[in-house]
């Protein structure tokens, strides 16, 4: 499975070529990564936007999710572009009829665009406070109001559009509509002007203003009054599947700053020879391992683990961005004014997935908004902490490699996991088995203070009454239960796969999951204020064997993550351009 | 005797000609500066109008005829300046203060007086110190000065440098002697005008993500001559010119950009009142206002360490060697993480170039070079670190408490000297010593508390400190020796903070103290002194004395003086 994956990801990296110059290009000039898209479409991204079952194929959203990071490791903004038309059609997938699937899959296919329309000026992530109405008319329906800011919503010929049918303000007065521009008359719609953003400048960020547009009957995606409910529901995939833009921004800007500190000279020695630089760089690639470990269990547990989606996705959509912030904020002050300068340095590459990836943790629900969907589930994750009880066969296949993965159900995503999290109930039994392995050094110690973490967190969040507007205290334990899913995400990718990744530096003695487990739990100490760790058996050699593989690594493009692809290398010479 | 009293405040006035941010017609409101950010041009209209106020005589030294007298009202007019544009307050304030800096450090009685005319004319002087290849490492500047018959020739590039190409005059930076020594570079006062034209040629400006108004050009020497009265100091003094000078600079920088923050902190606030979410005001949602409190505590934090590290120009500049390491060093990372905190909750309009909140992502985009500009904060940290030993030896064990009016902000100051600032420090951390004084008369009370747990770090920073190996005072520290310092400057926050409330009695506001210093508690980890109960107690004043600050419109910081409602 594994290798089928690395495959499609070379052939990607392909087809891709080296875009560094192209892409800084188009940002300057605000200018829509067309050809980029255009390239993905000739490689055949949209296919894997379409489950198998309707013609394409999406039969692994890991494999999407490997994807999209090769994209977002090179241009941010075109896998926001394109990556749009995959949200767009996901709710036709999970709550569609078969001939709406039937002609969202033949566009998706052909290369058109789709979009989804969720926000309103005035509402956000507010979505049961919309006032975009559909109202009944003779044989269809009647949309009025405006959508924005939507991505695609200009460029797309069809967009998912939430609308308030019923009574405003209920969980069940809302429908989705397929909404086909082509179909319309052309006086009830206009799209609005593109905004101008901080970053993801080329993108088509704009909006769509609806005034007595008619659609057809069975436009409707599913019941009347399922809107609100399908569109949390296709939240779960998209949510989960935006990590993989963290992933790339990271990506790339450590082998930009790993790069930078090779070269530069302080002093008359490189920076990447002095014990700080070099920390900095080897802290930057274990938190980056914990999100890559964590996004890609959380994509695969869309098949394995369905039923824990709303869990699941609200732990990463958060935890992957963050993670990538603080990455891309500690690798800023290692370059310094490179990571400021435009057109200086590969192209200026860093000041601009800086600004892009900003948009990331807003997108698609935002940090605080996934933070309160994932307080809302406190009781049943404490409940499932407590019982120690989790799905081991999903859980296998969800962390695995080369294991086979049941194909995806949608039709059992739900609005509220009720088996908890497995990834972090498992945590007990995993620190046992840990314990009894003849493992790395340091790791079992890891694994057990990881758990007893995960005790002493939920014991806290079994404190937290439910209420609409929950405390700042209860958005600092979702933090840090979404650390203490990454760290047993990692060991459980660490103890499924070691064996099979026994040659590759990274893995030896454990380095990359060491690193990534002290990382998380001094975030999840500061996080909820509690002492700082002690240190484990090997630590204090561990930071600068990742900071060297990681510069070799950069220098070279081959893996700098654990579960990563190598990278083909750009052109020499070109770092210095001004 | 020599005790400037007075302070008259030139920040008011500057206020009044800043004018109301919001007013659409204002050539200097937020609409104007928004439209020369998106040019990528600094705002004409507003340099005019700065010229006509005067502001460069704020950087010209009193005896020539300028305002510069007190580094505190200096500090308090660029923050009102950086409030509204750090685009205006970099390219057209900062730049030509850090260049003259040098002028009036060691400069020639004819160099200044030069100076001091071009500036108050409207001029501007560059600082032409930086070459991509070296950055911070000044030492490693590769451009070079050989003497000739008439004075000199320069050959080589200089990058990334403020206004270099319509500065009128730059203070040139070049390598006059052999590598490595630390005598090996010289500075020069150059008169733009007098440079033949095929000898230097402007390199194409260099654009940036934020502050993109100002203009970052490059310039190529070749064989270039300079006359020998350019000369500034003494051929090799070039460094020991630059650790004095900026001395001043690098203390002034923290103080100035709280004032951006103090900006997106009001639009983070208008957002929130403005904005209805889930049947309420956005500003009704807990993790809202408690991400405001924090911000505003960071900001009330950073300014009582940066107030005293500008009155310690004048009081104690035997020391300011490391104060003002570590006030740039701690208040550029606050004021950057309050950035990124208060982002999360304007979400999509922290993204968006236009509407009604635009000013966020512009200030956001201004506010990175705060952490590498002028210094990196690692550099700051690799200047603090070969200090600690001694200071722990001399001063943290039971060294004199600071005179007190350090802490009396606004209070009399003496003259400012620029020939007593020490780049090699030699004084006493009187800092620390105050700090453990107070711990020594500590109640029981949570002020007291805090006051020893800061003194109990500085005691374990002590013990540490005192046992660090020689390659940790040196670039090649190991982290955990940086980690010592990073700590060592939210001591010095902390104890500033204590001090400055305890000296200002009720004039600020007592309720809020607690949650500023359990911020910098926070910074250094471990358990709090505050139980979450009394956390979330302190962390509601805090939101409600910043609304009421932001309703009142008065600032947001110690001085809470009225401006403009920004």
């Amino acid at each position: 499975v594994r290798r089928a994956v690395e495959t499609a990801e070379a052939a990607l990296d392909a087809v891709l070529g080296d875009t560094a110059r192209q892409e800084a290009a188009l940002d300057q000039r605000e200018a829509f990564p067309a050809d980029l898209c255009a390239r993905l479409d000739a490689f055949g991204l949209p296919a894997h936007y379409v489950p198998t079952r309707w013609g394409g194929r999406l039969d692994d959203y890991g494999r999407l999710w490997s994807l999209w990071r090769t994209v977002a490791r090179r241009d941010l903004s075109a896998v926001v572009a394109h990556g749009k038309t995959f949200l767009g059609a996901a709710p036709v997938w999970v709550a569609g009829n078969s001939s709406q699937a039937e002609e969202t899959a033949a566009a998706v296919l052909a290369g058109a665009p789709m979009a989804w329309a969720l926000s309103e000026p005035e509402h956000g992530a507010d979505l049961l406070r919309n006032s975009f109405s559909a109202r009944p008319v003779p044989g269809g329906w009647r949309l009025d109001g405006v959508k924005w800011p939507v991505n695609n919503a200009t460029r797309a010929g069809r967009l998912s559009v939430l609308a308030c049918t019923d009574a405003a303000e209920t969980a069940r007065g809302h429908s989705l509509f397929l909404v086909d521009k082509a179909g319309l008359a052309p006086d009830s719609w206009r799209a609005l002007p593109k905004e101008p953003t901080h970053g993801i400048r080329g993108v088509d960020i704009s909006g769509i203003e609806f005034s007595g547009a008619t659609v057809p009957e069975d436009a409707m995606i599913g019941p009347r009054g399922t809107g609100i409910e399908t569109t949390l529901r296709c939240l779960q995939l998209t949510r989960t599947l935006c990590t993989a833009l963290s992933a790339g921004a990271g990506e790339r800007a450590l082998r930009v700053a790993a790069r930078f500190a090779a070269g530069r000279l302080i002093k008359e020695r490189p920076l990447a020879e002095r014990p700080v630089p070099l920390s900095v760089l080897a802290r930057c690639a274990a938190l980056l391992a914990a999100a890559e470990a964590s996004s890609l269990v959380a994509a695969r547990s869309i098949h394995s683990l369905t039923g824990e989606m709303s869990v699941t996705s609200a732990i990463v959509k958060p935890l992957a961005p963050t993670l990538a912030d603080s990455v891309l904020g500690e690798l800023a002050e290692l370059l310094g004014v490179r990571s400021f300068l435009v057109g200086v340095y590969e192209h200026g590459a860093f000041q601009k997935l800086y600004r892009d990836h900003q948009i990331v943790s807003v997108f698609d629900g935002s940090t605080p908004v996934n933070r309160a969907a994932l307080v809302q589930q406190f009781p049943r994750l404490v409940a499932g902490f407590e019982s120690a009880s989790y799905d081991a066969a999903g859980l296998a296949e969800a962390v695995g490699q080369n294991v086979f993965l049941r194909p995806p159900c949608t039709d059992s995503l739900t609005l509220a996991s009720r088996t908890g999290s497995s990834v972090v109930q498992s945590l007990p039994v995993l620190a046992m088995e840990l314990a009894a392995d003849n493992g790395p050094a340091g790791l079992a110690e890891q694994a057990a203070a990881l758990c007893a973490d995960a005790r002493r967190l939920t014991l806290l969040m079994a404190q937290v009454r439910p209420a609409a507007r929950p405390a700042m205290m209860a958005y600092e334990m979702a933090a840090a239960y979404e650390l203490c899913y990454a760290g047993a995400a990692c060991l459980q990718v660490w103890k499924a796969q070691a064996r099979q990744h026994s040659t590759a530096p990274l893995w030896q003695g454990g380095l990359w999951v060491r690193a990534a487990l002290r990382e998380l739990r001094a975030r999840l100490a500061v996080t909820m204020r509690w002492a700082p760790p002690d240190a484990c058996p090997g630590d204090d050699a561990i930071g600068q064997e990742l900071g060297r593989l990681t510069v070799a690594a950069a220098a070279n493009g081959s893996t700098i993550t654990p579960l990563g692809t190598p990278v083909p290398m750009i052109s020499p010479g070109s770092q210095e351009s001004v | 005797v020599n005790t400037l009293s007075a302070r008259p405040a030139t920040a008011v006035p500057l206020d009044r000609v800043l004018g109301d941010p919001w007013h659409t017609d204002n050539p200097l409101g937020y609409a104007a500066v928004l439209a020369a950010d998106e040019r990528g041009e600094m705002l004409a209209e507003g340099e005019r109008l700065l010229t006509r106020f005067g502001l460069n005589a704020e950087f010209v030294p009193g005896e020539y005829d300028g305002r510069f007298v007190r580094a505190d009202r200096l500090a308090d007019t660029l923050r009102a300046l950086w409030r509204r544009d750090p685009c205006l307050g970099l390219g057209y304030g900062l730049s030509s203060l850090i260049a003259s800096m040098n002028v009036w450090t060691c400069g020639a009685e004819s160099q200044r007086r030069w100076v001091a005319r071009l500036l108050l004319n409207g001029g501007r002087v560059a600082a032409a110190f930086h070459e991509l290849d070296h950055g911070n490492d000044l030492g490693s500047a590769e451009c070079f000065a050989h003497p000739s018959s008439t004075g000199w020739l320069v050959t080589g590039r200089k990058e990334v440098v403020a206004n270099l190409h319509r500065a009128e005059a730059m203070v040139l930076f070049a390598r006059t002697g052999s590598k490595g020594g630390s005598r090996g570079h010289t500075q020069f006062l150059v008169e733009r005008a007098s440079l033949p034209a095929g000898r230097v040629s402007d390199l194409p400006r260099i654009h940036s993500s934020g502050m993109r108004g100002v203009q970052l050009d490059g310039m190529r020497f070749e064989d270039c001559p300079v006359p020998a009265q350019a000369l500034l100091g003494q051929v090799g003094q070039g460094m020991e010119i630059v650790l004095r000078s900026y001395l001043v600079t690098r203390s002034v920088v923290p103080a100035v950009i709280i004032g951006p923050l103090d900006t997106a902190l009001r639009l983070t606030l208008d957002y929130a009142l403005d904005r209805q979410l889930y049947r309420g005001a956005v500003a009704d949602i807990p993790y809202v206002r408690t991400v405001i409190a924090r911000a505003f505590a960071d900001l009330l934090a950073a300014d009582a360490l940066s107030s005293v590290t500008v009155r310690g120009l004048h009081l104690v500049p035997e020391t300011m060697a490391v104060y003002a390491p570590a006030a740039k060093y701690l208040v550029s990372g606050m004021v950057v993480d309050a950035f990124s905190a208060l982002r999360s909750v304007l979400g999509t309009q922290a993204y968006l170039r236009g509407g009604r909140f635009a000013m966020f992502q512009k200030l956001a985009r201004d506010i990175p070079p705060a952490t590498f500009g002028h210094i990196s904060r690692s550099a700051c940290l690799v200047t603090i670190l070969p200090q600690l030993p001694r200071l722990a030896r001399t001063s943290w064990g039971r060294g004199d408490p600071a005179n007190e009016a350090i802490f009396d902000l606004g209070g009399p100051l003496p003259v400012l000297r620029l020939d007593r600032l020490d780049p090699a420090a030699r004084g006493d951390d009187v800092l620390a010593g105050t700090l453990n004084a107070l711990a020594g008369s500590a109640d029981a009370t949570l002020e007291g508390r805090y006051a020893a747990r800061f003194a109990e770090t500085l005691g374990a920073l002590r013990a540490h400190c005192l046992a660090l190996a020689p390659r940790d005072l040196t670039i090649n520290a190991s982290p955990a020796a940086f980690a010592l310092a990073d700590r060592y400057t939210v001591v010095l926050a902390a104890a500033s903070a204590l001090a400055v409330w305890r000296r200002a009695g009720d004039r600020l506001p007592r309720e809020v103290l607690l949650g500023v210093l359990d911020r910098l508690d926070g910074r250094l980890g471990g358990q709090p002194v505050l139980s979450p109960v009394e956390r979330e107690e302190t962390e509601g004043k805090l939101f409600a004395l910043a609304l009421e600050r932001f309703r009142d419109g008065t600032s947001l910081d110690l001085s809470a003086r009225p401006i403009f409602p920004c």
